[in-house]
């Protein structure tokens, strides 16, 4: 055996790699990366879980690496796209598994994407170090107003970029919703704290329990940004959205905050994770079909509530909260009833709450932002005893400590251009805050683009730019044997254990053979199969192994506007036939074409959307002239 | 109607096999397929208790002879799941693979038995009682003077109960929130019919909460159930009886609107121009209630099934949203309602 280290071969664009290239006996993986846009929009179609995660998780290739034993490595390539991967493993919402190609039609259900990203967490080796690719320091000093996870993400990517970052958060923890808004039974917060260590250990100076804004013990943004190269606003969504209640105008005093026994939902989340002492009643209705609902319902009923309902507007089938979340709901107990609207509190002649007033619904189109609409029907109305109204109906944020007028779009929102800065030079904005209430993923993937868009414009040009990695791959990674494993289960704690307090974990996390056999269902979509037409001979032999219809005879392939990919066209007339192409939409890369072509045609490639670091000439990674070459 | 209007029926329960009847009727011409998941042709889970009063084989139990199906034209595909169904291209996709195509859709596919969330993890400790498979597995795990212990209460397992006490066997209810569902009763109501049951001979075991179901000790009952607080009940099968889900998940992404059933108007049509419901599945609009209701009872379904063939087939018919669904002791002293059907 060669005793030359084991190498990769990084090929220039358009150079191509040829088997005589040799490496003595070395295996050797030859290594292309490509700007070409048709290769990018493959990527974007064919790997739709990656696409649909706003973070841009590489989901195919953690997922392979648990395959391999490979926890530690599976862990970084999370980390690569989002920080906090054991936080995320456990209360994602999950919009890869909606998209996961194993939940199409007829494919059975979505791989445990989310749980497997936990496995990854939980099974990495206890001296795993996490690793991190740093850039020569610029000495650009950045401030960041809030620390929940679309600050936490910036705050990351901007200190490994070189920059100096500085971070205030109100309240007296960091974590910004991760830490006060969700219960500790799904998120607990010795996990919780590890991951933001980790985020924020690269030189990141944290000021907690410090306010920016106009009150006497604030600090002001005009100040921040007098003082630092640029600022950044993440400071999310904190304020409940008021209930539009008959007779109840905007402006007048709510009734939601004035009637005793009735609460919104952030706020008793908030108060709950500040360490105050909250009480619920025998009877608990929760309006509101988020994870602040859910979450609020399932801390009522371990508060001690006996019966717990929640009201949704529209039905079950649209509430954006992962299903196994509103299953374990259940099983606790709580009740989900849907098509209905409050509109009226039902108070005693002490004040205090006796029920409350709905009206029926009926589901209408589709609004705006995709979800559903609710119709009242008219006459409709009927009444419905508590004790206890919780209000979780949606948030928004705060723009009262900003002391320059901003422009914000029709939902109040600040609104940013498309380098992620608001109307103010030098002050950008990012995450929930920008783009209204949305989800943990979401919040910490604008976060990271942001920070990019922040990082080009501090240093006058963009030095990451994405491409894609094609390796090729000597035959199928699965059998199509894994096709037929079930979706594995999340083990789960007992359920009257757990509701007795609040820090009973709920998922307790896969067991190794549980994870294998869930990591193996994954078809590893980054897997491109193509045939080399110039040596196939149209046996068909692959057209008749193939499991679905995707291997097709075309007269050619459209090309987008984008130069991207577009539709096939079919052939129906065998004169007409251009090629033999493989639909890597309807593939579920089970590897039977490659096995069984004669002429071993078909060659399998792994694409993977790919950072690149960009260098202009003239100048070095950070910004600064070359050195001479001596 | 054109005999090349394809009409697939989803379901072969009592809504479906109505349907099927009534649209032959009103179209000799159409072709009709119905699709359910059983092995077996149509036996109404009515006549299941008869499993355990001498019945000795599935075809005793037929709703219709194997001959009918063949006389009136209607494909019956047996054994066949539904994995979803696509509205735009008109097509139901089956678990194996198959497509099959139509021109209208009814979907018919009944209710399972509800099990709370909090028992289902037990579930494989449980014997179910929908099919006739079912019934025979129960008839084979029961010893002579056998104990069946009931979980809930609804109105199939309070029929059961019935046979299984008259036969010979010992049941103990462990009430649940579903007694006697689907009908709703007052307190005062509910403790004049517990007190029928006993006088049954039924074992009626209130306050009790289920806590888990577990195998039996050594030389003991193979099923154990377990209270909370402590303490428990041994028997040979634990039967929940718990009220019915509709089985419509192969219906989500069908472009069609769902809160708990299918939603359809009075004409039993849903949000889609293609798709009818009928049956334990739908979620009729009574102008009435102002609500979307569900409606039991046999009677009831074969109505809608029959009412939504009229409408698939050119008719504009709409159900009755009244029902009359009070429970009563008749002048046997058995606990009866007009519209559920216990002989």
């Amino acid at each position: 055996m060669s005793d030359k280290p084991i190498s990769k071969v990084y090929l220039e664009e358009g150079e191509t790699f040829s088997s005589s290239q040799s490496f003595g006996e070395r295996i050797v993986t030859p290594v292309r990366f490509s700007t070409d846009p048709r290769d990018i929009g493959w990527v974007r179609e064919n790997v739709p879980c990656q696409t649909a995660c706003p973070a841009g998780t590489n989901i195919p290739a953690y997922i392979r690496m648990i395959t391999e034993k490979r926890f530690g490595r599976s862990y970084e390539l999370n980390r690569i796209a989002n920080v906090l991967p054991g936080v995320l493993g456990r209360i994602c919402s999950r919009p890869c598994e909606d998209a996961c190609r194993h939940g199409w039609p007829g494919n059975g259900e979505p791989v445990g994407i989310c749980h497997l990203k936990r496995v990854a967490t939980d099974f990495k080796s206890d001296g795993h170090r996490i690793n991190e690719s740093l850039f020569t320091p610029t000495h650009k000093r950045i401030v960041i107003v809030g620390s929940g996870p679309a600050g936490i993400a910036a705050a990351h990517d901007l200190s490994t970029l070189g920059h100096d970052i500085l971070i205030f958060e109100r309240e007296r923890k960091t974590g910004g919703m991760l830490s006060y808004g969700i219960p500790e039974f799904r998120l607990p917060r010795d996990e919780l704290d590890i991951e933001l260590r980790n985020a924020l250990r690269l030189g990141v100076e944290i000021q907690t329990g410090v306010g920016v804004g106009n009150g006497e013990m604030d600090v002001s943004l005009a100040w921040l940004r007098l003082h630092h190269d640029a600022v950044l606003l993440a400071t999310g969504c904190m304020a409940a959205i008021p209930l539009p209640l008959d007779g109840f105008k905007k402006g007048e005093d709510d009734p939601v905050l004035n009637t005793p026994n009735v609460e919104y939902g952030l706020d008793f989340l908030m108060d709950l994770h500040r360490g105050e002492k909250k009480a619920v009643g025998k009877r608990v209705f929760v309006v509101g079909a988020g994870f602040t609902a859910l979450d609020c319902a399932r801390v009522a009923r371990r508060l001690g509530a006996e019966e717990v309902t929640i009201h949704l507007r529209t039905t079950e089938e649209y509430i954006p909260v992962a299903k196994e979340e509103i299953f374990e709901a259940k099983r606790e107990g709580i009740e989900i009833l849907g098509l209905r609207t409050p509109t009226r509190l039902i108070t005693g002649p002490d004040g205090s709450l006796k029920g409350v007033t709905f009206i029926q619904n009926r589901l209408g189109g589709w609004r705006k932002n995709g979800r559903r609409q609710a119709i009242p029907i008219e006459g409709s109305q009927f009444d419905e005893a508590c004790d206890t109204l919780l209000v979780a109906i949606g948030q928004k944020s705060i723009n009262d400590y900003i002391d320059v007028e901003l422009r914000l779009d029709e939902w109040g929102n600040v609104k940013i251009d498309e380098n992620g800065m608001t109307s103010a030079d030098g002050l950008f904005a990012a995450g929930d805050f920008v783009r209204g209430a949305s989800t943990v993923v979401e919040a910490v993937g604008h976060g990271r683009k942001i920070a990019l868009k922040m990082d080009a414009w501090l240093m006058g040009y963009e030095r990451r730019k994405e491409v894609v990695k094609i390796e090729n791959i000597d035959g199928p990674l699965r059998e199509r044997a894994y096709d037929f494993i079930p979706r594995q289960e999340m083990p789960t704690s007992n359920l009257q254990d757990r509701c007795k307090g609040l820090a009973t974990e709920v998922e307790e996390g896969m067991d190794l053979e549980g994870a294998f056999e869930e990591a193996k269902r994954c078809y590893l979509c980054y897997h491109r199969y193509q045939i080399d037409v110039d040596n196939c001979i149209y046996c068909r032999a692959c057209i008749e192994v193939a499991p679905r219809d995707c291997i097709k005879l075309v007269e050619g392939v459209d090309i987008n506007k984008d130069g991207t990919y577009g539709a096939l066209q079919e052939a129906s007339d065998w004169n007409k036939v251009g090629a033999i192409w493989i639909d890597n939409n309807e593939c579920i890369r089970c590897g039977a074409c490659f096995m069984v072509c004669p002429t071993k045609c078909i060659s399998i490639t792994k694409n993977e959307i790919y950072p690149q670091d960009v260098s202009v000439k003239g100048k070095g990674m950070n910004g600064t002239k070359r050195k001479p070459k001596r | 109607m054109s005999a090349e209007n394809h009409i697939v029926i989803i379901g072969s329960g009592g809504a479906g096999s109505e349907a099927a009847l009534t649209i032959r009727q009103r179209d000799p011409d159409c072709h009709i397929t119905q699709i359910t998941g059983s092995k077996l042709p149509f036996i109404s889970r009515y006549e299941l208790p008869q499993v355990f009063n001498g019945v000795s084989g599935w075809r005793e139990l037929l709703a219709e002879p194997p001959e009918y199906y063949d006389k009136n034209q209607i494909t019956v595909r047996r054994n066949s799941w539904v994995d979803h169904v696509d509205a735009k291209n008109k097509k139901v996709l089956l678990k194996h693979k198959e497509e099959v195509s139509y021109d209208k859709l009814l979907v018919a596919s009944g209710g399972g038995g509800y099990l709370p969330e909090g028992l289902r993890e037990f579930q494989p400790l449980m014997n179910g009682f929908g099919t006739y498979e079912q019934a025979v597995k129960v008839r084979q795990a029961l010893p002579k003077k056998g104990h069946v212990i009931m979980l809930g209460g609804d109105m199939t397992g309070l029929d059961l109960a019935r046979t299984l006490v008259a036969v010979g066997h010992r049941v103990s209810l462990v009430v649940g929130e579903q007694l006697f569902w689907p009908h709703e009763v007052t307190d005062d109501q509910r403790a004049k019919f517990v007190s029928v049951l006993e006088d049954m001979g039924i074992k009626v075991m209130i306050d009790k909460k289920v806590t888990a179901v577990k195998l039996g000790g050594r030389g003991k009952p193979a099923r154990r159930v377990v209270f909370d607080g402590g303490g428990g009940i041994d028997g040979d099968v634990v039967m929940p009886f718990c009220g019915l889900m509709p089985s419509l998940n192969f219906m989500i992404g069908a472009d069609v609107d769902i809160e708990r059933g299918l939603l359809v108007n009075p004409e039993l049509k849903t949000t889609n121009d293609s798709i009818w419901a009928a049956g334990d599945v739908c979620q009729i609009w009574s102008p009435e209630e102002n609500s979307y209701l569900f409606y039991y009872g046999w009677h009831y379904i074969k109505e809608m099934g029959k009412i939504a063939a009229i409408n698939m087939t050119g008719g504009k018919k709409k159900i009755s949203t009244y029902q009359d669904d009070h429970l009563y002791i008749n002048k046997q002293g058995e606990i009866d309602s007009p519209y559920w059907m216990y002989r």
